[in-house]
């Protein structure tokens, strides 16, 4: 009876730590659920960046959320029309595509998430989604939560904020996952359409700062170019880089001036707060501003049109 | 026998205990960040885990940060590590801002940062003392100046 009891308790306890080993290793980890099919895997070898140069990699390259505040603070009216319609979705169909395309209405998703555009907000989740489910990342994209906020109309700030934390999820897991060409891929959307709603923008605003703003991409393209040239052996991204460094080229006559200052510390409202200094100077003639301008929009639309 | 009874039943209540009371997980700071960054706009979250060291290992995170903007820094710390983070922010060889005010021995979970020139910064992780730790630094955006 003893000796049973005593195998039972055995059994039981061997049980109970492999549980716990596989509980533990993988309660947070949803991409070992995952096989890639072999739909998106590549067929030529693509570079794989070294842990230094991922360590390295520029980080919030693009974010719709800085775009569409930028816009909004200026008094700019919401414009649907400035948007990739979600029916054109359907015309991605190749893994850089789709990651092209979650850039992009990643991007109109922030600008409409800014205006509190709630009821556009459902039909352009719904395509990320799909986007995000083709590339096998739909499962770090908070689908139901959104959908519900978006339905209800409620917390409009936790629209932002878990839509920003699904892009990052998504961006961190296929920088994990050795498909970090799909995340460049991403912020590169992100980038083209926060300029093409930039230059649309300023087809109606004469601001100042909307100049400024397409003024200083040059520093972001240099930054943006260098992550994607990593993978110019791709024949996606290769010519993808044709195309965009037609736009790089123009921002050689854009000149771009600093004059340093000392940060200042001071506390606001119970925040320690760090204030730059520096000064940002940048000049263009309003012809290289206007050949900018139109090409992005090419860029953009030879982009959505296949 | 009965001896051995009793050691099997507590180490089944150990294993089962130990299965319950997992580590705070990276995913679990990003939300307790989130929180200390209170209504701020989220960007971007970093997660830092360093083994302890001398000098003090840095984990370090190219950004790029917007003209006119007001980012919010915050960090949080795993309490299942000793180390308490730093983060500090650098333009080139320049220190603009941090997390830690070494001549008063402040520490800050929330610092803000008002941009005035676009370009790359980058971020520098570390950890107190150069001990072992596990942490999240968060960006986020409080709004367009």
């Amino acid at each position: 009876m003893s000796r049973r009891l005593l195998y039972i308790l055995l059994v039981l306890v061997v049980t109970a730590s492999v549980s716990s080993c596989k509980s533990c290793s993988n309660s947070d980890d949803l991409s070992q659920d995952l096989v890639v099919p072999d739909s998106i895997a590549f067929n030529d070898p693509v570079p794989v960046l070294g842990e230094t140069v991922i360590e390295e990699m520029m980080q919030n390259i693009a974010s719709p959320v800085e775009t569409a505040a930028l816009i909004k603070g200026l008094k700019v009216p919401f414009n649907k029309d400035f948007l990739l319609t979600t029916k054109a979705s359907e015309k991605f169909n190749t893994s850089f595509e789709k990651s092209l395309a979650l850039g992009i209405y990643g991007c109109d998703l922030g600008y409409l998430n800014m205006y509190e555009k709630s009821s556009f907000v459902i039909d352009y989740i719904q395509v990320i989604k799909r986007l995000a489910d083709d590339i096998q990342v739909g499962q770090f994209f908070d689908f139901s939560t959104l959908k519900r906020l978006a339905t209800n109309n409620e917390n409009l700030d936790s629209l932002v904020t878990i839509s920003q934390q699904s892009f990052s999820r998504i961006d961190n897991y296929l920088r994990e996952s050795n498909r970090p060409m799909l995340s460049a891929v991403i912020v590169a959307g992100l980038w083209v359409e926060g300029s093409y709603l930039t230059t649309r923008v300023a087809q109606v605003s004469n601001h100042k700062r909307i100049r400024e703003t397409l003024g200083e991409q040059k520093t972001i393209l240099i930054f943006l170019l260098k992550v994607l040239k990593v993978y110019e052996k791709d024949p996606s991204m290769a010519k993808f880089l044709t195309d965009i460094e037609k736009v790089k080229a123009l921002y050689d006559d854009v000149k771009i001036t600093y004059e340093v200052g000392e940060p200042e510390m001071v506390e606001e409202d119970g925040v320690i707060v760090f204030k730059q200094t520096d000064k940002q100077i940048v000049e263009m003639s309003d012809e290289t501003y206007q050949k900018i301008i139109d090409s992005i929009q090419k860029l953009r639309a030879d982009l959505t049109k296949f | 026998m009965k001896r051995i009874l009793f050691a099997f039943i507590v180490v089944l209540v150990s294993v089962s205990f130990a299965k319950n009371a997992s580590a705070q997980s990276e995913e679990e700071l990003v939300q307790i960040c989130g929180m200390i960054a209170k209504d701020a706009t989220f960007l971007k979250d970093f997660r830092i885990k360093l083994d302890a060291g001398d000098p003090p290992p840095v984990q370090r995170v190219p950004v790029i940060l917007k003209k006119d903007v007001k980012y919010r820094f915050s960090v949080c710390n795993s309490k299942d590590f000793e180390g308490k983070v730093v983060l500090q922010l650098f333009d080139n060889n320049r220190m603009l801002a941090t997390t830690y005010v070494i001549a008063t021995g402040k520490d800050y979970p929330t610092i803000d940062w008002v941009c005035t020139k676009t370009g790359a910064y980058h971020l520098f992780f570390s950890f107190r003392d150069g001990k072992a730790g596990l942490a999240v630094g968060l960006l986020s955006m409080v709004e367009m100046m």
